[in-house]
């Protein structure tokens, strides 16, 4: 077979992810000329932070008022962006989609409702966007124990509101702007509390850059609004952990030096949020770990182009994946945007139809950029700071503990794949996405290791897949992907025998 | 409870059958309420009973609208679960919708008659105390 047989590709580039980045960056390549493939799992453009906004603008009724007034501008601000990219009839958009397989030589697995297959991009720009740090504590398994996302979402595309004993737990700007958002729908949180200090901010403050101190004012506002209101507040808690038969009844925590019990009905808690490495965890991409953030991230250079860590026998071309926006670096919207633009435009220079990024469009990113040190000191990793304590449930799905993961790794399991194979740790539904952050460090802690801690091999599929979809897959060409097998993978050899004792 | 079926018993033969499992608007569990009126609402059924939604709302949500008090039981320990994340991470939200299993309620959208069912079966065939 000559390359000449190859079929074409389906689309210039290819685009995971339909929030603030992936529709930026969408809008910028069709307007050059290229066709692109946007995939996203929403009904509706937008991602999380402007998720529903369409219908919630038409939503002419009193309540629908009420929470776009709650919501605020932020919320409102993606319109316009949604509203082009809408315009733009050449995006092949494509929502309710899930991305279960990206290859570095840009094929992309893609699942809608119970038909999967192929598609292939000369580019793949990934805009997944991030997720919440999981937390693990005790209790956080029971029912009513949700993330602050989680309730916003329920906000914005359920139009549901929490009732009963609310507290929000944790650290962060999402959990300051969530509890004003209630507030303003008329719902007193019973407690805030908070897992940073006054000595946090202090530390920050010599992170300030100009562009922080409109956020720094926002979210002084949403602090003073909350005490103003009377809200109950706690800074430096500790040691929280949700009691209750079958439910959330009561949490504790410490502060202030001692022990305190709450009522509650909803615990909303937040830890700031985190890259998702699903997809390039899978795709064998090459990642670093953030030590501030305690949290993995794709290792990209600035306009987001990532590494294999595929061995060169196996894939010796180039790759051609990219990461923009939250799923690069935690930015928020305006971050996200100017860096979906920025990923275009270098991605047009590959595709030979431009000359790389503007300098506006690198000083909009570093700009939108600058306040996340400042952010970072003030708003640390707080609930998932401590090692969980050995009875809480590390994984939610296979319902182990951390002390069933230090027991394993006591007794010699002490590289993550055979972790996982011996405990099944990461193997449940979630497939390690709440699970792996607490199972690397849980090694670390024993090994004290200090490089990128490991993390479970990824393998697709990486979301669940229909047996018959897989039967029926389609775009599936062996001639024009590179073919991996499950002895393909990164670290094939590495995997010593030596890391599994005998038995 | 007692319905080991429920995964594979057709519609009619599995009601819910104690007090905790029903989930009428009084049930006192609910977590959430709704902002205001549901507009041109179409009804889904939760194992067996109808329940309303809102055209282009997910599964998860009409779930936590009803008040139940959880949407499987973890096949490990039979412990009950709700949704956690809502964006897709967390696989906490798994029912089974028109009969296919371990379907992910936070990404689904409602469709009218859709057809919903709680998963309690791994845990009540593994006999889990709990349950």
């Amino acid at each position: 077979m000559t390359q000449d047989n190859i079929p074409p590709y389906d689309a210039d580039v290819i685009i995971v992810g339909c929030g603030p980045a992936g529709m930026t960056a969408a809008v910028e390549l069709v307007q050059a000329g290229c066709s692109v493939i946007v995939l996203d799992m929403q009904p509706t453009p937008g991602g999380q932070i402007f998720r529903n906004l369409e219908a919630n603008l038409r939503d002419s009724s009193p309540s629908g008022q009420t929470l776009l007034d709650a919501l605020g501008p932020a919320y409102k601000a993606g319109a316009e962006l949604i509203q082009r990219f809408r315009t733009f009839r050449g995006i092949d958009y494509r929502p309710q989609t899930t991305v279960w397989e990206v290859r570095p030589d840009g094929t992309v697995g893609w699942l809608q409702g119970i038909n999967a297959g192929y598609v292939r991009g000369r580019q793949v720009l990934l805009a997944h966007g991030a997720m919440e740090r999981p937390v693990p504590f005790p209790g956080w398994t029971l029912p009513g124990v949700m993330t602050a996302g989680a309730v916003q979402t329920l906000l914005k595309a359920g139009h549901l509101k929490p009732t009963g004993n609310v507290v929000l737990a944790g650290t962060g700007p999402l959990l300051l702007l969530l509890a004003n958002q209630l507030h303003q729908l008329g719902i007193k949180p019973a407690l805030i509390g908070r897992t940073d200090r006054f000595a946090d901010a202090l530390s920050g403050v010599s992170h300030l850059r100009p562009g922080g101190l409109l956020p720094l004012i926002k979210g002084l506002g949403w602090v003073a609004r909350l005490k103003a209101a009377g809200v109950k507040s706690v800074t430096g808690l500790k040691d929280l952990a949700a009691h209750g038969h079958r439910k959330v009844e009561a949490i504790s925590f410490t502060a202030n030096g001692r022990q305190q019990t709450q009522a509650c009905d909803l615990l909303i808690v937040h830890d700031g949020i985190v890259p998702s490495i699903d997809i390039p965890n899978s795709a064998g991409l090459r990642l670093q770990w953030d030590e501030a953030n305690a949290s993995w991230r794709p290792d990209t250079t600035f306009d987001g182009q990532t590494a294999s860590s595929l061995p060169p026998e196996l894939y010796a071309g180039r790759c051609v994946i990219r990461v923009t926006g939250d799923a690069r670096r935690i930015g928020g919207a305006d971050a996200a945007m100017a860096h979906g633009r920025l990923a275009a435009q270098s991605i047009l220079a590959d595709l030979g139809r431009g000359t790389g990024p503007c300098s506006k469009a690198v000083r909009s990113v570093r700009k939108s950029l600058s306040v996340r040190p400042f952010l970072d000191a003030v708003f640390p990793p707080g609930l998932s700071r401590a090692l969980p304590e050995n009875d809480t449930i590390v994984c939610r799905c296979e319902e182990l503990t951390a002390g069933n993961l230090r027991e394993k790794i006591r007794s010699g399991f002490r590289n993550m794949d055979a972790l996982r194979g011996e405990t099944r740790c990461g193997m449940g539904p979630c497939q390690g996405r709440s699970c792996m952050v607490t199972a690397a460090r849980l090694l670390q802690e024993h090994t004290h290791a200090t490089a990128c801690p490991p993390t479970f091999r990824g393998r697709p599929p990486i979301r669940p897949i229909p047996l018959g979809a897989i039967a029926n897959l389609s775009g599936l060409d062996p001639r024009a992907t590179i073919r991996l097998t499950l002895e393909d993978k990164p670290e094939h050899g590495v995997e010593e025998t030596v890391d599994v004792p005998a038995e | 409870m007692n319905d080991i079926k429920t995964h594979v018993s057709p519609p009619e033969t599995s009601a819910p059958d104690t007090a905790e499992q029903s989930f009428s608007a009084d049930t006192g569990f609910k977590l959430f309420a709704a902002l205001g009126p549901v507009p041109d609402a179409i009804t889904l059924f939760l194992d067996d009973q109808p329940i309303i939604a809102r055209q282009g709302d997910t599964v998860a949500v009409c779930i936590l609208r009803t008040g139940v008090p959880y949407n499987r039981l973890n096949p490990v320990s039979g412990a009950p679960r709700l949704p956690y994340c809502m964006i897709g991470h967390c696989f906490e939200c798994l029912v089974e919708i028109d009969g296919i299993a371990n379907q992910q309620a936070c990404l689904t959208v409602v469709r009218d008659g859709m057809k919903i069912r709680r998963q309690l079966g791994a845990p009540l065939a593994l006999k889990h105390p709990e349950v």
